[in-house]
């Protein structure tokens, strides 16, 4: 009952919360910049989110020890906001170097989009929620995947909803980031459908 | 010293010809979730302008100084420093506003217009002037979600700053729980954005018919 | 060459500005560390005095609330389940159970009051939860926490029901909020899981 407890159907409903209902991006509005100005095409998309998910699932873990050994020992809680980020740009440099050096391939698809993650707010965003709703490693790094899942999955949505937008007749004052906001408004109305599913849980 | 009609320019780009929301929609993940009431908007606001503020004030001051490779991770510093005291602050003052922001405050940090003007504008100029433009750009910024948080606390619970209005708190009025809920808040950006650019648009075309 | 482009420039002058801004910010933070832990306790003090049949002063201070609390709440005992007791002149007045559990974003932290025959509410208060404003922060309300004064734990499995605002209200159900379903539910969920236990705690005790 407490949130202690780490059943794997403790940890799959953390997970799928993290994904649908309580979407990010679409329920906590986090990780916007790039997904308004990244969203034209569904496979740049797709890259950024894949490289959204892997950095998110590894630093969230990371954060979570950091604040776990470091911070609350010496009741230096306030500094998190400065650490966390260290980290996060620490650690997306440190695999930006390590796929240049071994996968070439990856690094072709993925590595331009590692640097625009560091100012991801999502990423913080995700880290910040881990420590105020007390989670322990388990649901951490369920929580980090889950709502790295949900980003990927609302930018790719949009980039293809965007995509069948190219041809329309959109007033002007609405062109680009007006659309793209009222296209995010009913897709979270959609994502509030996911409540239900949940109900009582 | 800074001249006058200098800072009147500075704010006015900075509040309405270059407002960073109706421009690029820059910066809005850290407060859009909390503009679902006026009051928890304003404190945002406030710690925005705080931190643009001063921030650009310090990164202009040490600008001189700062070697250009680690200008961003010093620029980073400084805001993260401001961040944290508002935050400290809130927790030891206001404990209640404080639960209501949860972890928005914090990301400030990772508001693309501090840095934005860090970078922009704090780098070049001087410390009173960078001041002035990191007030006002935090001060348009603001004055967006403070829109936006009218709108949706008007009718999503027919009060404003928690005081009931009239006719929206009557029964005559249904309220509409949408505009509380996360879909309300890009519903009502979407159309402040269309209708500033729109009103841009109009008032562009009429300079440059006027200068033919 | 200046100082400025010297190779071991740069890493000084992070360092001091680095030292500089973390002492300020451990300074201040020394400073409201205590604050803001008194902060939280009165807080939760505060949830206790509301839950039970206390009239509080409209503005009480931080420090009134603490100093009633000290001098009227007691520790839980052998009787009281787990449950804080509000004693005033050597009788017990009531109980004061302490509850958690998981909101729609984040965990609900609150208390109830029962009166000393264990059956009768006397309120329920709210001192951190992180709900929606305006629709499942709506709980720390007055106008949904007034229901639960005088309702009766019932005998049953669900001893206090939160129904639908359109459903009739019996002895022991109150209306949950428009809107806000699964704050509702969940709150529903944990409150009748505590009720049920503190309940047998009792009825074990008393055999």
């Amino acid at each position: 009952m407490t949130s202690s407890d780490s059943s794997m159907l403790h940890l799959s409903i953390i997970l799928f919360t993290a994904v649908f209902t309580d979407n990010i991006l679409l329920a906590r509005f986090l990780g916007m910049c790039s997904f308004l100005s990244v969203s034209r095409q569904v496979k740049t998309a797709l890259g950024l989110g894949f490289a959204v998910v892997f950095v998110m699932t590894f630093t969230i873990a990371l954060d979570w020890l950091a604040y776990r050994y470091i911070l609350e020992p010496y009741a230096i809680e306030y500094f998190r906001f400065i650490l966390f980020i260290v980290i996060i740009a620490a650690f997306v440099q440190f695999v930006e170097m390590a796929i240049e050096r071994y996968s070439p391939v990856l690094y072709q698809n993925l590595g331009i989009f590692l640097p625009l993650i560091t100012v991801n707010c999502a990423i913080l965003g995700a880290s910040l929620f881990m420590v105020i709703r007390e989670y322990n490693l388990a649901e951490a790094i369920a929580f980090g995947f889950g709502s790295g899942v949900g980003w990927m999955l609302a930018i790719i949505a949009m980039a293809g909803i965007r995509e069948k937008l190219n041809n329309a007749l959109i007033p002007k004052g609405l062109q680009g980031p007006g659309i793209t906001l009222i296209i995010a408004g009913i897709m979270a109305l959609a994502f509030i459908g996911f409540t239900g599913v949940l109900s009582g849980r | 010293m800074v001249g006058r009609k200098k800072t009147k320019d500075v704010v006015l780009t900075a509040v309405w010809g270059e407002n960073p929301v109706f421009r690029q929609i820059l910066g809005i993940c850290s407060a859009l979730a909390v503009t679902n009431l006026v009051l928890n908007t304003m404190v945002m606001g406030a710690a925005v302008i705080f931190t643009t503020a001063l921030s650009g004030f310090t990164v202009s001051l040490l600008r001189k100084y700062t070697p250009r490779i680690i200008r961003m991770m010093v620029e980073v510093l400084i805001i993260a420093f401001y961040v944290i005291l508002f935050d400290q602050a809130l927790k030891a003052y206001w404990p209640d506003m404080s639960g209501n922001l949860g972890p928005y405050v914090g990301l400030i940090i990772t508001n693309c217009i501090i840095m934005g003007r860090a970078e922009a504008f704090a780098n070049n100029n001087p410390p009173l002037l960078s001041f002035v433009d990191g007030f006002s750009s935090g001060a348009g910024y603001s004055l967006v979600l403070i829109c936006v948080a009218v709108v949706r606390e008007l009718l999503g619970m027919g009060s404003l700053m928690g005081i009931p209005v009239p006719f929206f708190s009557s029964a005559l009025w249904d309220r509409w729980i949408i505009m509380v809920m996360p879909p309300g808040a890009f519903f009502t950006l979407a159309v402040i954005v269309w209708l500033a650019r729109t009103m841009q648009k109009d008032t562009e075309e009429k300079k440059t018919k006027g200068s033919k | 060459m200046s100082l400025k482009d010297r190779a071991w420039f740069p890493i000084v002058y992070m360092f001091g500005i680095t030292l500089l801004l973390s002492t300020i910010l451990i300074i201040f933070g020394t400073l409201t560390r205590k604050r803001v832990k008194e902060n939280e306790t009165v807080a939760f003090e505060r949830a206790v005095l509301e839950a039970l049949p206390i009239d509080l002063p409209a503005a009480v201070t931080p420090n009134q609330i603490h100093s009633i609390y000290v001098s009227d709440i007691r520790e839980a005992n052998d009787s009281s389940a787990g449950a804080l007791r509000y004693v005033k002149e050597d009788t017990l007045k009531g109980f004061a159970l302490p509850l958690e559990g998981p909101g729609f974003w984040a965990p609900i932290k609150g208390v109830i009051g029962i009166e000393p025959d264990g059956l009768t509410i006397t309120g329920i208060a709210f001192y951190e939860q992180n709900e929606t404003p305006g629709l499942g922060g709506e709980i720390t309300k007055s106008t949904f926490r007034d229901q639960f004064k005088g309702k009766k734990i019932a005998e049953t499995e669900t001893p206090l029901q939160i129904r639908n605002p359109s459903e009739a209200l019996d002895g022991s159900s109150v209306h949950a909020i428009t809107g806000a379903t699964q704050t509702s539910n969940r709150l529903a969920a944990f409150l009748n899981a505590y009720l049920l236990e503190w309940r047998k705690q009792r009825m074990d005790r008393k055999w």
